[in-house]
Parts: structure tokens; C-alpha cells; sequence
């Protein structure tokens, strides 16, 4: 097999993510590769890293739901309002809904 | 789900609440700091409020939010066009096999890494690495062919190998 689609199968090597046959041709690769080899240490490090990442706890901010509710209901006024004025407010209304992106 | 198609706002209230940890997480991972990951995990909502009509249930609803959530997130970023040019940034290495204890700065570094990555592979590097989604869920998120989400990812690893090992 050619180096570089042994190169697009040590990633998944390296996650355990192959089948029988490929970890077969990966090992044979990397036996004789000192380069592969150094790739594969590379690939296994940076997964202990996207690892460790994915375990970092990222809560999102207390107030994110009451600012969507909030800006939805905002809206539905704003809509209701411009309907109900109609005419030049209307055509303000709809400008200040576009303006404030809330449409 | 079926409340909040009808306008009631009270029932996606709740479904804010069930789903706005892992919405602000991408938002997080794809645009890099807080402040622009809560704006973006707002529109996101939003956006979803307005489409929830046009949700037809052929994937899960939190693949649908996940496709409104990167969308938002990457036009965002190209809007401020903050992607860091990649010849101002010199990214410092993990440390070396010898450190097994990954640190909040090696975390800190592969969030900036991040950042270097061409905006699809970015996206499928976060759902399928960070956020747990199989490839085909990534690929019905990103709005493409598993394999594309397979190739995005292994694209994005690879460049993320190269600027941090």
C-alpha cells in the first residue's frame, strides 16, 4: 500500500477505529517506517489532547435561556405592534425589527 | 416539540434549557471565546424558533439544532473575519510523550488551534471528536456525505497534528 494511505489510516489506527485486515497493514507499515512510526506517536498525543478536551466542562451562561425568551417575545410584540399600527408606524416598525435583527 | 411548533413559548423555553449546554459548547469550540459563543448559541435559538415549521423530522431534533447552531456560528466568524492568519500565529507544542498530564494550557492550546483550521474541518473535528457525534451524524448536521464528514475530520486532525505534536 502506497505511504500516504497508510498515512489516512493511522488516525484511525490510532483511535482503534480499523478493521483486522488494515491494523495488519498499518503494523507491517509502521515495522518498517521509523517516520510512520513518529506520525503515529504524533497522532496519539494530540487524541489524548482532543480527549482531555472533550472531558473540559463549558457550561453556558445562566441568563442564555431568559435572553432567547426574551428576545422572542420581544419580537412577537414588535410584530403584533407593527400590525396593529399598519401604515408609516408599520414601515417604522418593521425598519426598527430589521434594525434590531429581531426578525 | 410539538407545543413549541404551535408558538408556545413556555415549551421551548424547556427545550432551551434541555439543549443550550451543547449548543453554546460548539458555539464555544468553533468561535473560540464566551462572549461570541452566547451571541451565536442566541441566534442559533432563535433562527430555530422561526424554522421549527420546516423540522421534518428526518434527522433528530439535536442534529437540526447542531446544523442552525455551526451555520450561525461559522457565518458569525466570517462576518467578523477574525480567522487568525496562520503565518501570525506560531503555535506552541504539546509537551512531549513524557507529560501524560494534559493541562488547562494544552487545552487552551488546541482551542486556538482550533481556530487555524479551515472553517469545515473545524466543525467536523468539534462534533465528532469533542461533541461525540458518529460521522453520519456529523455528516446530517453539516448538511453532507458521511464520507465528506469523515474526510473534513481527518483533514482537520491532520493540520491540528502538525501545529501542536
Amino acid at each position: 500500500m502506497e505511504e500516504t494511505n497508510i498515512e489516512e489510516l493511522l488516525q484511525a489506527y490510532a483511535t482503534g477505529d480499523v478493521s483486522e485486515d488494515e491494523a495488519e497493514r498499518v503494523e507491517r507499515a509502521l515495522s518498517e517506517s521509523p517516520r510512520l512510526r513518529e506520525e503515529l506517536a504524533r497522532y496519539e498525543r494530540l487524541f489524548v489532547l482532543l480527549m482531555a478536551t472533550a472531558q473540559e466542562e463549558v457550561r453556558a451562561p445562566r441568563d442564555l435561556r431568559a435572553r432567547v425568551v426574551w428576545r422572542i417575545a420581544l419580537t412577537a410584540y414588535l410584530n403584533s405592534a407593527a400590525e396593529l399600527a399598519g401604515g408609516l408606524l408599520g414601515a417604522y416598525g418593521q425598519a426598527l425589527i430589521y434594525y434590531l435583527r429581531l426578525a | 416539540m410539538a407545543r413549541s411548533r404551535n408558538g408556545d413559548r413556555r415549551a421551548f423555553s424547556e427545550l432551551v434549557l434541555r439543549h443550550q449546554t451543547p449548543v453554546f459548547r460548539v458555539c464555544y469550540r468553533i468561535l473560540g471565546n464566551r462572549e461570541d459563543a452566547r451571541d451565536a448559541a442566541q441566534e442559533a435559538f432563535i433562527r430555530a424558533y422561526r424554522k421549527l415549521d420546516g423540522f421534518e423530522g428526518r434527522s433528530s431534533f439535536k442534529t437540526w439544532m447542531l446544523r442552525l447552531t455551526v451555520n450561525v456560528s461559522l457565518n458569525e466568524q466570517s462576518r467578523r473575519k477574525e480567522n487568525l492568519p496562520l503565518e501570525d500565529w506560531a503555535p506552541e507544542r504539546l509537551p512531549g510523550p513524557e507529560a501524560e498530564l494534559m493541562t488547562a494550557e494544552s487545552v487552551a492550546r488546541l482551542h486556538k488551534a482550533l481556530q487555524a483550521l479551515q472553517p469545515n474541518h473545524r466543525a467536523a473535528v468539534v462534533l465528532h471528536d469533542l461533541e461525540g457525534l458518529t460521522f453520519r451524524e456529523v455528516g446530517e448536521s453539516l448538511d453532507v456525505a458521511e464520507q465528506t464528514a469523515k474526510s473534513w475530520a481527518y483533514r482537520g486532525r491532520h493540520r491540528l497534528k502538525d501545529l501542536l505534536t
